[in-house]
């Protein structure tokens, strides 16, 4: 009996390892507040990243493809039953990742007989001004969080995905260009996923460059914009055929 | 035994889990005067389709205001007009509208056009027991883009008050005004130089606009279209490509070209 508390300690230990073990590889994915909306950017191999959710949010995340959509199908379920019973401007990602996704995940985690979800994401809101912009980070486990301006990554490897965030926010501080920033995301996502260093050792601008595109071949590159000014209520547009350009 | 599983993508059936019937389907029989009476119609033109509409809403002989949009954008790719009992229209439309949304969220896909014509339909043999007690008709017009054919091609749908659909080949009107201007683009269609089929959309909206003036000098219900006091219609546009409204002062000015 006195043992139980402990099992149960290893069978989450256990749990947590599993997972980080299963998204090690994972390809990142990255939210960008910027002046005229909310950038979001995914690498894929055939299946989508990065998706609309509701009339000012969208998601994108890494993981297994089944676990993510479960994600995905809960917050469009929720997001629209919310404006249906209220209103459309009631759908705050607050609410949706707080009081929806954040604790439907951590219950699924803490139930060690159950397969855990596999998946890391980004949810965005844009906001009418950029001060009003908000993006959750929400990992496997429920925790999450909130960040209201500047560049969010999502990572598998905790250490990768914070340094590639600084440096980010660093290079892209007091950028509008949508093209260039485009560019830095895909820079940065090429520097996590072949595992080379932000600090002393990055890689060249030249090298980041000829990196990424080469790694991009035989992949689809998403690129979600939630636009901040529109007459249209839905905002998300899906931006991919402007990647020629860069 | 558990719940059937719910068909992908079906909005309704999110909602009856969550047993969030969208329409009341029992009436009190003291139940108040409604708002109703209008006119709103659809017609084909050489850009796509112009569906427009009055902005009165009237109880008995009461004129309640003169702001109502009775012609809604319910997605990217499709328009509802509605005449009939407000309550249940405006709430029909809501419902069609995050229901439209969420299938193409959800599904990652637009609804067919034939999918959301069915879903009005659908809605109106909901509400067949306040269309019965005489206190909830609604006979919306719809029109929609039929995406399987290139270029896309709008096109137009009337329904009676039961759910039955129709398509409509050139034109519809629905609401207490439709009589006088369903007589008019008759004879256009038929006689007209031009034809609705070809007019450019100065010309459609033009013929709109007095397609409503000459129905509110026939009825009482319907608001009509006053210059100098500056009363214009609700007119929108439904083209392949998407929706465009036609702002008052654009009526205006094409009124007066």
């Amino acid at each position: 009996m006195t043992e139980e508390p402990y099992r149960w300690l290893e069978a989450i230990g256990n749990r947590r390892e599993y997972v980080r073990e299963q998204l090690k590889g994972g390809s990142p994915v990255f939210a960008a507040s910027l002046p005229d909306g909310i950038l979001l950017l995914g690498v894929g191999t055939g299946h989508s990243k990065v998706f609309e959710l509701f009339d000012r949010h969208a998601i994108a995340g890494l993981g297994h493809p089944a676990d993510i959509e479960k994600i995905r199908q809960a917050a469009i379920d929720a997001a629209h039953l919310e404006a249906f019973n209220r209103a459309p401007e009631d759908v705050s990602l607050r609410r949706l990742v707080g009081f929806g996704l954040s604790p439907q995940l951590k219950t699924n985690f803490e139930q060690i007989f159950s397969a855990p979800f596999l998946v890391e994401c980004l949810l965005a809101e844009v906001g009418a001004e950029p001060n009003q912009d908000l993006i959750a980070r929400l990992h496997f486990d429920g925790a999450f969080q909130l960040h209201t301006k500047g560049v969010v990554v999502a990572a598998s490897q905790s250490e990768a995905e914070a340094a590639a965030q600084t440096w980010l926010n660093q290079t892209l501080a007091g950028k509008a260009d949508r093209n260039g920033i485009v560019e830095a995301l895909l820079e940065a996502w090429w520097c996590v996923t072949e595992n080379k260093p932000f600090g002393d050792g990055l890689p060249s601008d030249a090298e980041r460059r000829d990196g990424w595109r080469k790694a991009v071949n035989g992949r689809s590159v998403e690129v979600g914009w939630l636009v901040r000014k529109s007459n249209r209520r839905a905002r998300y547009e899906e931006l991919t055929p402007a990647l020629s350009s860069l | 035994m558990s719940d059937p599983s719910p068909l992908a993508g079906d909005f309704f059936s999110l909602l009856a889990r969550h047993h969030a019937s969208p329409l009341r389907t029992a009436v009190s029989p003291d139940a108040p005067v409604q708002t109703q009476a209008t006119t709103v119609f659809a017609f084909h033109f050489a850009d796509g389709v112009l569906m427009g509409g009055d902005r009165r809403a009237t109880a008995g002989n009461v004129i309640v205001t003169d702001c109502v949009d009775k012609v809604l954008e319910l997605d990217a790719r499709s328009l509802l007009a509605i005449a009939g009992v407000p309550a249940t229209a405006f709430e029909m439309a809501r419902v069609l509208q995050t229901s439209f949304e969420y299938y193409r969220r959800s599904q990652l896909q637009s609804l067919s056009l034939p999918a959301k014509v069915r879903a009005l339909a659908r809605l109106l043999r909901e509400n067949l027991p306040m269309t019965m007690q005489g206190i909830g008709v609604v006979m919306p017009v719809f029109a929609g883009v039929d995406q399987t054919v290139s270029p896309p091609a709008p096109q137009i749908y009337f329904y009676d008050p039961l759910g039955a659909q129709f398509h409509a080949v050139g034109y519809a009107a629905s609401g207490s005004g439709a009589g006088t201007i369903r007589s008019i683009l008759s004879f256009q269609d038929r006689y007209g130089q031009p034809r609705p089929t070809r007019m450019n959309l100065q010309q459609a909206v033009q013929f709109a606009l007095r397609l409503l003036m000459i129905a509110s000098e026939f009825d009482s219900a319907t608001g009509g279209v006053n210059p100098d006091a500056h009363t214009f219609a609700t007119i929108k546009v439904l083209r392949g490509s998407g929706v465009e409204t036609v702002a008052a002062e654009k009526q205006a000015e094409l009124l007066k070209s």
